[in-house]
């Protein structure tokens, strides 16, 4: 992706810096993304990292100032801008649903979390986990480590392995900054009209970046994005010393609750359906992990208390 | 002759449509299905309640009633709730109830019609998503649960989990 998007850079550099009128660049910049990748990768000249870099910085030197901050949003975005997105998203999320009402639930899956985040290669993330009162069956992901599994999943699952299996795939999300990315290409399709500002750290500016609300997290990844994210999720939880398959193992539940079953409909609109999840996780783990001897912890896993008796919105 | 029809109209719409209403109330099985996994039988459809026997995998129960993700089940190894998940239903074609049945039971509008009241919870709808706002106070407390690392690491010490060396599969390195 970072080859994508720098390859996407130096296009759109070449055609500021040669007298294009605006629509041509914005026609360019959706011509690229239009492309299936196999064919425009053949299509493209082929650039070594090294002459990529040289050539962005020759052309980055002859822009005019105006046009640098165009070039920024290009640059892969920083962990301050990171955390503020993310930041917002959680902050809409929890407009719509609060936390459950009991601190102890929700101190013991930052534990589990932040066990199997620090298993990752960005581990100095500030991570946030919280169970949401929800009884649809989801979880969710914002940039920064902001991470959301619906009471109604805590509630499918059968113990701490499975807890750490369906962090982990969000975590995977996070750690590959998948919703980012999505942004940023978003935002990409609008450089013919507007110039993204430097500064994006002000609240109003992360929410104009994001949408509506919280609309981004009713939104599809890349189906490739999810099939990524159980992978990491799978290796994750082993590398935390949980049994593996604890994250196939609850997708093995979701998928029999029915699709028209409504606490689900969210979660089968925006992931491939889990058989399918389940059948690309086989095809590329085989049988690598089976000597493994992870935990389950099915007696640790946190009980949750009755819907009936949690007070609301606290 | 047009009363004699009349009659025999009537017995005929009696019997088809009480004779499957009774054949409902006799056997209030509205599904069967097999155990998919082994899991506990309580007496009430919660996580915490008494647990009265334990089904094994593959073991069949007869599903009388649902109740939010419970089933209330009868079967060799005790009669009570199980987790709706842990039950895999017959294939419909099996079945001794309608598609209809099948998808109202999926949907939670079958059983006894009793479905429970939860706390101010609404599915989590893209419009409902759309329209959230910015909630300060919820995200202060979110944040106020964090662990550091070394708190994470004290607690996965107390539950026997050791830290591992696991590769990335390829292709997924970073």
């Amino acid at each position: 992706m970072r080859c994508h998007l720098s390859a996407l850079c130096v296009m759109i550099l070449v055609c500021l810096s040669a007298p294009l009128p605006a629509q041509d660049v914005k026609k360019a910049i959706l011509d690229y993304f239009r492309k299936p990748s196999s064919a425009s990768d053949t299509a493209r000249p082929v650039l070594s990292d090294s002459d990529k870099s040289k050539l962005l910085n020759k052309l980055r030197h002859r822009l005019p100032d105006r046009l640098k901050g165009a070039t920024d949003a290009l640059q892969p975005i920083s962990l301050e801008h990171e955390i503020s997105i993310g930041r917002q998203i959680a902050g809409n999320l929890l407009g719509a649903a609060a936390l459950v009402g009991d601190d102890g639930l929700q101190t013991y899956v930052n534990k589990i979390g932040r066990w199997v985040a620090d298993q990752s290669e960005r581990p100095e993330l500030p991570w946030h986990f919280g169970v949401l009162d929800s009884h649809d069956v989801n979880a969710f992901a914002a940039p920064g480590g902001y991470i959301f599994v619906t009471r109604g999943l805590y509630s499918l699952l059968q113990n701490e392995a499975e807890l750490a299996g369906v962090l982990g795939h969000e975590i995977g999300h996070v750690i590959r900054r998948h919703h980012l990315k999505v942004l940023q290409q978003s935002r990409l399709l609008d450089l013919g009209r507007q110039i993204i500002p430097k500064k994006i750290t002000d609240n109003a500016f992360a929410q104009s970046l994001i949408g509506q609300g919280a609309e981004i997290v009713s939104r599809a990844l890349d189906q490739n994005a999810e099939f990524e994210a159980d992978r990491l999720a799978v290796i994750l939880t082993a590398r935390a010393g949980y049994d593996a398959f604890a994250l196939p193992a609850v997708l093995q539940q979701i998928g029999h609750v029915s699709r028209d079953h409504d606490r689900v409909a969210l979660l089968f609109k925006t992931h491939p359906h889990p058989d399918t999840r389940l059948q690309k996780l086989d095809a590329r783990l085989g049988d690598r992990l089976d000597h493994l001897k992870g935990r389950t912890l099915p007696n640790r896993l946190y009980h949750l208390k009755p819907a009936k008796t949690t007070k609301p919105g606290k | 002759m047009n009363q004699i029809t009349r009659v025999l109209a009537m017995t005929v719409l009696i019997l088809t449509t009480a004779l499957p209403l009774l054949a409902a109330t006799e056997s209030a099985e509205i599904a069967s299905g097999t155990a998919l996994k082994p899991d506990d039988i309580r007496e009430e459809p919660f996580r915490d309640a008494t647990t009265t026997g334990a089904l094994e995998k593959g073991d069949p129960v007869s599903i009388l009633e649902k109740d939010g993700g419970w089933l209330k089940i009868a079967s060799e190894k005790g009669n009570g709730w199980v987790r709706l998940l842990s039950i895999r239903r017959a294939d419909m074609t099996k079945a001794s109830v309608t598609v209809e049945g099948i998808l109202s039971l999926a949907s939670g509008r079958a059983g006894t019609g009793n479905i429970v009241a939860t706390t101010g919870i609404r599915g989590l709808t893209p419009e409902l998503l759309r329209l959230a706002k910015f909630h300060a106070a919820r995200l202060a407390r979110l944040e106020s649960y964090a662990v550091t690392r070394t708190q994470a690491r004290k607690f996965a010490d107390q539950g026997g989990l050791k830290a591992v060396s696991v590769p990335y599969l390829a292709g997924d390195e970073k």
